[in-house]
């Protein structure tokens, strides 16, 4: 027995970090359209005009890049059984120091449901941005509201990506392993993801 | 304009009738507007509801051509209702003259006045005479009861325009009609103006000059002439047409409005005879017995040390008309195309888009051996033989085109319709090749001169013999460049000789003394010394003076005309000291008549002048008139010693309402434009104008006329709009005005459009007897249409601003205008005309 | 937003359309001075051309018929252009400061050189006006911001015939219409707008909204969801420091047997 188990191959490491690498140049390129208070991370691009062609690239392969992650993994994070529902009720233990056990599969709810709400981020940042690419082509209203909606999205996205980013480095150590090498420990996944652990390995954790 | 464009704000009821500032003076607004702060009320009588129209108080629309029934209603009105001026038309106009009992009007002969001859489509002005007394004056009852005076002829004759009758003839609504009459006619009360603005929707009709005639009527009823927010105003269409009105632009006139001898007049003492009016009466000025000494001033101006008095001061170069000849703008294109000229110069003009029934323009210029023209753009007369219709190799006319300069790249003066001679300086030099007139003119002069002296020629002397002193000249007497002020100062005119004030004597007065040679001789001016004013002018040839009205804007105290001081002492707008105004820098003319008979303004709040009997003179005399230069020193009329009547240019001094000289009746009376929509004049028996030229029949093909006929049921007229300018050579090379008005339009009504299914934005064609073009269908409910008796008449409208060589922005609407003319000035028909209008494709 | 003006220092137009007789000077006298190209454009059947603002267009003038009863027509006329409202959408919403800013005068004035081309003043216009040229930088009325300051009115005010157009200091203006009972717009809306109107009728004649304001989803980006958001990513470190100090990660027990006894 291995101490180890693959969870990430390859390819879709690298797909990952390309989301993540637009996700975070959509983010500090976009900053400063949001608001003048952060106007000085346009200086990061040489400037708000290039800030806003960095933020259209940074789009387009974030949309197509997000959208394909998720097509990809969305066997796995659209179908939830009784064990999940067991953990959406426990809030997955997260809120208690108190040991808790869920025979999880490969994904948590709470990693389908933010996969989910990305995918959807993706999509409604993705149409909306269009209408903002380019406003003289469309009614002032759509456009009005687009900005509102992007606004909107964008602001929820960055606080999902928080807690992601939380749960997946230091509020559960060796998670991060999975994204970086691909492979996790056995411990951890028998620790998080029993029901996978057995379905991957053939044993019983 | 009798008045000027500033004291537009000074009148009470202004009534815009033929013409359409807004659009086409839209700095006049600023004065409209002022007035208006003030209270004033705002009419406007058009065919269509123009952006004038949408500042008025009142709207009247009325069908084209028909002004005079509007008027004549007017006039009607205010006779019925007692509400003219009765002490002004007593006193300052013909309205107490007796004339002769023989006399009948339009009612009494069906629509001819007495005296005419059908042969000759003229009337006899004897039929219209006064009544004399033993002593050659005319009779009068200044009661106005006697049925034979003017005062109840007219009274009679407007009878017969009845509210109804007028609202058949215009299509106007009767209660518009009354609404319109009773206001304009609240401007009867001594203390009120009222002020009337036209332009060429008055003009540009075969009665155009009795249009003005109407109105002018009108304003002698209401005792609206001579007054602060009152005249007649002509709303002049170029900024310096005035100007060159002024300056003989006319074939008859003369520079000062001196009439153009015919060739009957063989020598001075003959022109002088007949163009010098003469009066026995004392307390008339008639300033025109001075016309000997204009002629003579003027033959000096332009021939020099050459006019002598033993060669009639050079009378016989002068060019002269046949008897009876009519050089007008409608007849040099009459005979280009039956052949009779070999060159023509079209100077700063585009006759093949201006010119009324254009394609005859258009084929007259083909029929040139040569023309120049000069212009500051290539335009449908300069490139004509390429224009449509046109087969360039069948053209033999050789072209040549000048480039002129504008307006902003020469010095000189500009004269408004207020008669106000501004000069100004040259704002930038001209572009590449191009040339100030003068300049040009100069050029041609002087080959012209050298090929005459060379060769000779017929009547060389008329050239040769011509003073050329506009600039610094070289040895071989050439000049190096034509210098403006120099030409000023030779309108103005000087002192050829040293000129002694001679005191005038009076009828039956000794002369004084001679006094001995040792005596200081007084001086009226020293040789070489520019005229202090016309007052100066000699008839004997000692003084020069190339238009005798410009006299006193260049003199001794310097260029009068750059002036710039913004006094107004009077508070009416006046600005004495802004630039000068001809003549000798009045304002207002004929002021005299806005005070009674003793110098007492009737509106003291707006009084222009008043005579002020305590006013001590620089020799003892006492009495004097203050505020704008009034018509002359004299006292008012009451002194029945030296006072004189306020109209001094005529020879009665009075106004006339009885016109005796016109050439189409005394009175101006209602006839369907040559095209009529009608079968019958509502008036009269007499369809249109008796005296005007008729063109129809005379063999040329391009004259054809569409009266009542079904094919051109719609009553058309042209117009020009703010964007553009005249057939726009200027404005449609200017890209910035070409975006505001990008091509042809013609406006219609949605009655009328929906009869002939057009939408707003088609296309259509736009046709009459004589042309079509294309134009974009305006739909709007600003155009409407009229119900003349049982029939509903269309109007519709366009712009005369468009010309194919700028491309895509459709042709001439002059195309579709007839050749027919004014019988006092020939001004040609463009106002009102016959079309019809399809959708196109 | 810091957009005070000193109500003394604002300067900016009384529109009266009363005397407005459409000349149409002010739209060229405009192009001259600031030198803007001709716009191409086609008789459609109306007077007014063109038909709405462009980048090289900053004011023009609607022609409004109205009426529809033979005789019963009448013909308005309106300047429309950039209102320099107190409260401006534009400068709400730019990004890039000093693109859109406020001059002493109250001038929403711009800076081609900083505009960052996002289009977003496009957006949140309350009377749409801010145009974007050929090189994708904001064009709009800018009063004359180099006539001003030589102590000159802008070229449109100095063309206008009928003093249509009146150029000073916005509070006398101001008295001095209502002064003479004038029925005027845009006096308190939006901060006040540096282009005041004397209208003739209700402004919905004029196609004016009767009650302008920034667009509501603009107000709600910038007003609710900007501070909102940033609250919330702030709120959302917090609570994952928090949950790190108190709950705590949950960590991989090392020792397999304890694995095995949950078994």
């Amino acid at each position: 027995m291995s101490n180890y188990i693959e969870r990430f191959t390859a390819g879709e490491r690298v797909l990952h970090w390309i989301v993540t690498a637009s996700f975070f140049t959509l983010l500090l390129s976009g900053l400063g359209l949001f608001s003048r208070l952060f106007n000085g991370y346009f200086t990061l691009f040489g400037g708000g005009g290039n800030a806003i062609m960095v933020h259209k690239i940074a789009g387009i392969v974030f949309f197509f890049s997000s959208l394909y992650m998720f097509l990809k993994h969305r066997r796995d994070v659209s179908t939830f059984d009784e064990d999940d529902r067991r953990w959406i009720e426990q809030r997955g233990g997260y809120l208690s120091r108190e040991e808790a056990h869920f025979n999880i599969g490969k994904y948590n709810p709470g990693q389908k449901l933010f996969a989910i709400f990305i995918a959807a981020a993706t999509l409604i940042l993705g149409v909306t941005g269009l209408f903002i690419w380019a406003p003289t082509l469309f009614p002032r209203w759509i456009v009005q509201l687009s900005l509102m909606i992007h606004g909107l999205m964008f602001v929820g996205t960055v606080m999902f990506v928080v807690v992601h980013v939380y749960l997946a480095t230091i509020g559960n150590p060796g998670t991060i392993e999975a994204m970086l090498y691909g492979d996790v420990r056995s411990m951890w996944a028998k620790r998080h993801h029993p029901k996978w652990y057995k379905e991957a390995s053939g044993e019983n954790p | 304009m009798t008045n000027h464009w500033i004291d537009l704000k000074n009148s009470d009821v202004i009534l815009i009738m033929g013409a359409n500032p807004a659009e086409n003076h839209p700095v006049s607004f600023r004065w409209i507007m002022k007035a208006k702060d003030a209270g004033a009320k705002l009419i406007c009588v058009d065919p269509r509801f123009t952006r004038s129209a949408s500042k008025a108080d009142v709207y009247a629309p009325l069908r084209s051509g028909t002004d005079i029934a509007f008027l004549g209603g007017m006039i009607s009105y205010i006779l019925q209702n007692n509400l003219y001026f009765e002490e002004y038309v007593r006193n300052y106009t013909n309205a107490s003259y007796l004339v002769n009992p023989g006399f009948k009007m339009p009612g009494d002969l069906n629509g001819l006045f007495s005296g005419y001859d059908p042969k000759k489509r003229s009337y006899d002005p004897k039929a219209w005479s006064f009544q004399k007394n033993a002593d050659e004056s005319v009779k009068k009852d200044p009661t106005l009861q006697d049925p034979n005076c003017v005062f109840q002829l007219l009274k009679r004759h407007y009878s017969r325009y009845t509210p109804d009758m007028v609202s058949r003839i215009t299509g106007t609504p009767k209660e518009k009609l009354l609404e319109v009459y009773k206001l304009y006619a609240s401007t009867g009360k001594p203390d009120k103006a009222g002020t009337s603005m036209y332009a060429m929707g008055w003009t540009q009709h075969t009665v155009g000059t009795q249009n003005i005639r109407t109105m002018t009527i009108i304003q002698l009823l209401l005792g609206n002439i001579g007054i602060a927010g009152g005249g007649v105003n002509a709303l002049r269409g170029e900024s310096n047409v005035q100007g060159s009105t002024d300056h003989g632009l006319l074939f008859h006139i003369l520079p000062g409005y001196l009439p153009v001898p015919s060739a009957d007049l063989k020598d001075l003492a003959a022109y002088n005879e007949k163009y010098t009016p003469k009066s026995k009466d004392p307390q008339s000025a008639n300033w025109w017995q001075n016309r000997p000494k204009y002629i003579t001033s003027y033959l000096k101006a332009i021939y020099g040390a050459k006019a002598t008095k033993e060669n009639d001061f050079g009378y016989a170069w002068l060019p002269k008309l046949d008897p009876g000849m009519n050089g007008s703008w409608l007849m040099i294109f009459d005979n280009m195309i039956k052949g009779k000229f070999n060159g023509f110069f079209a100077w700063g003009q585009n006759p093949a888009c201006s010119g009324t029934n254009s394609t005859k323009v258009r084929n007259a210029l083909a029929k040139l051996d040569w023309m120049v023209t000069v212009n500051l753009f290539d335009n449908e007369t300069a490139s004509f033989w390429k224009g449509p219709g046109m087969e360039p190799a069948q053209v033999k006319t050789e072209v040549f085109l000048l480039p002129a300069a504008a307006s902003f790249e020469k010095e000189g003066s500009i004269s408004n319709s207020g008669r106000w001679a501004q000069w100004r300086t040259a704002a930038v030099k001209p572009l590449g090749q191009s040339k100030a007139d003068a300049e040009i003119i100069h050029e041609l002069y002087q080959k012209l001169k050298a090929l005459y002296v060379k060769e000779g020629g017929a009547l060389p002397e008329q050239l040769t013999n011509l003073t050329w002193n506009y600039g610094f000249k070289r040895a071989d007497g050439t000049i190096r460049a034509i210098d403006t002020h120099l030409v000023a100062k030779e309108i103005n005119g000087s002192f050829l000789e040293d000129v002694e004030d001679k005191p005038k004597l009076k009828p039956g007065e000794k002369p004084p003394p001679t006094p001995p040679p040792w005596a200081p001789r007084k001086l009226l001016g020293k040789k070489g010394e520019l005229a202090a004013g016309f007052a100066q002018l000699q008839a004997d040839g000692t003084t020069s003076c190339g238009n005798w009205i410009y006299c006193q804007s260049y003199n001794e105290k310097g260029n009068m005309m750059a002036r710039r001081v913004k006094k107004d002492p009077t508070g009416l707008g006046l600005f004495p000291e802004w630039s000068w105004a001809w003549p000798v820098n009045r304002r207002i003319i004929y002021n005299r008549a806005s005070c009674d008979p003793n110098g007492k303004p009737y509106n003291m709040k707006k009084a222009v002048v008043y005579w002020n009997p305590n006013a001590v003179l620089p020799d003892g005399k006492l009495g004097a008139w203050v505020g704008d230069v009034p018509d002359g020193p004299w006292p008012p009329m009451a002194n029945e010693k030296e006072g004189k009547k306020p109209f001094i240019m005529r020879a009665d001094g009075l106004a006339a309402i009885f016109g005796a000289g016109m050439k189409d009746g005394p009175f101006p009376e209602h006839y369907e434009p040559m095209e009529s929509p009608l079968a019958k004049n509502p008036m009269s028996g007499q369809m249109s104008n008796p005296a005007a030229k008729n063109f129809s029949g005379t063999g040329i093909k391009e004259d054809a006329f569409a009266a009542n006929d079904g094919k051109f049921p719609l009553v058309a007229t042209t117009y020009r709009v703010t964007e553009h300018w005249q057939t726009g050579v200027m404005t449609r090379n200017t890209p910035w005005l070409l975006e505001l008005q990008p091509r042809l339009f013609v406006e219609l009504s949605p009655e009328l459009a929906k009869e002939k299914s057009i939408k707003n934005g088609d296309m259509v064609e736009v046709s009459s007897a004589r042309g079509k073009v294309d134009a974009v269908a305006m739909v709007t409910r600003r155009m409407q249409p009229f119900k003349i008796g049982d029939k509903v008449v269309h109007q519709i409208g366009l712009p005369y601003c468009f010309g194919w060589s700028t491309p895509g922005v459709g042709d001439a609407a002059n195309l579709l205008t007839p050749t027919a003319g004014d019988a006092n000035t020939m001004i040609p028909e463009t106002k009102a005309f016959m079309a019809a209008i399809q959708r196109k494709g | 937003m810091a957009d005070a003006i000193k109500a003394e220092n604002r300067k900016g137009f009384l529109v009266d359309t009363s005397r407005c007789i459409g000349c149409r000077s002010c739209q060229v006298a405009c192009k001259q001075w600031n030198k803007m190209a001709a716009d191409k454009t086609v008789e459609q059947g109306s007077y007014e051309n063109p038909r709405d603002l462009t980048p090289a267009l900053y004011n023009r003038i609607r022609f409004l018929e109205v009426g529809e009863e033979p005789g019963g027509v009448n013909w308005l006329f309106l300047n429309e252009r950039c209102m320099h409202c107190g409260e401006a959408g534009c400068m709400k919403v730019c990004p890039s400061p000093g693109a859109l800013y406020r001059t002493k005068e109250g001038v929403v004035a711009y800076n081609k050189e900083k505009c960052i081309s996002c289009k977003y003043c496009v957006s949140a216009c309350p009377f749409n006006v801010p145009r974007y040229d050929s090189d994708d930088k904001v064009s709009k009325c800018h009063l004359c911001l180099d006539r001003l300051s030589g102590g000159m009115p802008p070229a449109c005010a100095k063309a206008c015939p009928t003093g249509t157009l009146k150029f000073g200091k916005r509070s006398d203006l101001i008295a001095d219409a209502q002064a003479t009972g004038k029925q005027l717009y845009g006096v308190n809306d939006l901060g006040g707008l540096g282009v005041v109107y004397a209208l003739e009728g209700p402004p919905e004649r004029y196609g004016l909204p009767a009650t302008p304001h920034i667009p509501l989803s603009i107000f709600l980006w910038k007003d609710v969801i900007k501070p909102l958001g940033i609250l919330g990513f702030w709120g959302s470190i917090g609570a994952m420091l928090l949950h790190y100090v108190t709950i705590g990660p949950k960590k991989i027990d090392e020792a397999p047997e304890k694995e095995e006894r949950h078994e």
